[in-house]
């Protein structure tokens, strides 16, 4: 118990150092991506180089990615501060964030579908 | 931290509410069960009941989404897992992706319009699917409201991983690959959050659509959101 907590800790500090390394670099370069998805291809690379096994990162990332719906609870209370506007409009912008979503997630969830069907009959 | 009793009540209550909300969505598996909307609502309920601020929350909320980006990162594992699929099936992801991206700002602006939201509001809804570092930065560049944008992100982050499980088993989409990432696609982190609860590949496609959506809207939407204003 002791020793997968130290482990949790760790892993999760070599995750850390990785994403404030994204940060780093697309500030440095100037890229049109966030820090975080940087950081993400950057320990993809790493990993499939092998200069990063999984085993350094498992147990960390097996613990946030299980609990990754929790980070969005404290974003989403931000919410509360366009009480005016919900009041206002809030039906047709729930009427249109739903469609808009609703047909963005059929076209890909299909055409997917669709295009994985074609290559393996 | 000037208010540590404070402090210590919030991260309490946003840990409690997600542990029951998350034990009440696996017991029953509804999607109007979501963790997140209904953590979402009960705290939102609480500072209005108790007239505490969303100022008041912040410090809590920092720390509480501090290891966010670690987390981002960590998507990288699953992703690695499951690159044979990802090789084999480079064509349609990326392709499904750009599709979903290009249609669901489409239908936003387009709908934005029939309901004579003025043009600020319309801009600002452009960015809404991509994850917030990104769209605020969007925003910003097309003339939308980085403010209003980030709600709007939230909000579809919500919406889309609320329906998007049932509308895609709607449209008979049962492929895990194509669920991660319709539900990464349009509704980002939360989408992914959503997916990683469907399964393990579908959590790491999620994780890729939002790395593609992230990246291809940040190219594109400068010269395509502008079409929908004329």
């Amino acid at each position: 118990m002791a020793r997968s907590f130290l482990n949790i800790i760790w892993q999760t500090a070599l995750l850390w150092l990785v994403f404030r390394l994204g940060g780093y670099l697309v500030g440095a370069l100037h890229l049109a991506l966030p820090g975080n998805v940087a950081g993400m291809l950057i320990m993809f690379a790493l990993l499939a180089t092998g200069a990063v096994k999984p085993r350094y990162i498992e147990v960390a990332s097996g613990f946030l990615l299980k609990h990754f719906a929790f980070f969005f609870i404290p974003i989403s209370v931000g919410l509360m501060s366009f009480g005016s506007l919900m009041r206002q409009s809030g039906l047709a912008l729930l009427v249109i964030l739903a469609a808009s979503a609703a047909i963005g997630a059929a076209v890909t969830g299909m055409s997917v579908q669709l295009l994985q069907k074609r290559r393996e009959p | 931290m000037n208010n540590l009793p404070l402090f210590a009540l919030f991260v309490v209550l946003t840990l409690g509410a997600y542990l029951a909300t998350r034990w009440l969505f696996l017991a029953y598996r509804h999607p109007l069960l979501n963790p997140v909307f209904l953590s979402t609502v009960a705290l939102i309920a609480f500072l209005q009941a108790t007239g505490l601020t969303l100022e008041e929350y912040r410090p809590a909320k920092d720390v509480m989404t501090y290891l966010l980006g670690p987390a981002t990162v960590a998507l990288a594992l699953p992703l690695y897992h499951n690159r044979r699929v990802l090789k084999s099936h480079a064509l349609p992801v990326l392709s499904g992706v750009i599709a979903g991206s290009l249609t669901t700002m489409a239908a936003a602006l387009l709908a934005g319009r029939v309901m004579g939201l003025d043009g600020g509001v319309l801009l600002s809804l452009g960015p809404k699917s991509v994850t917030v570092p990104i769209a605020v930065e969007i925003s910003r560049l097309t003339g939308g409201e980085a403010s209003l944008t980030a709600a709007f992100v939230v909000a579809t982050g919500m919406i889309g991983s609320i329906m998007g499980p049932s509308l895609l088993s709607l449209c008979r989409v049962k492929s895990p690959v194509a669920r991660g990432l319709a539900l990464g696609t349009v509704s980002h982190g939360q989408g992914t959050a959503v997916a990683l609860l469907e399964s393990e590949t579908a959590g790491a496609m999620g994780g890729v659509a939002m790395a593609i959506a992230a990246v291809f809207t940040a190219l594109v939407a400068p010269y395509y959101l502008p079409l929908f204003l004329r």
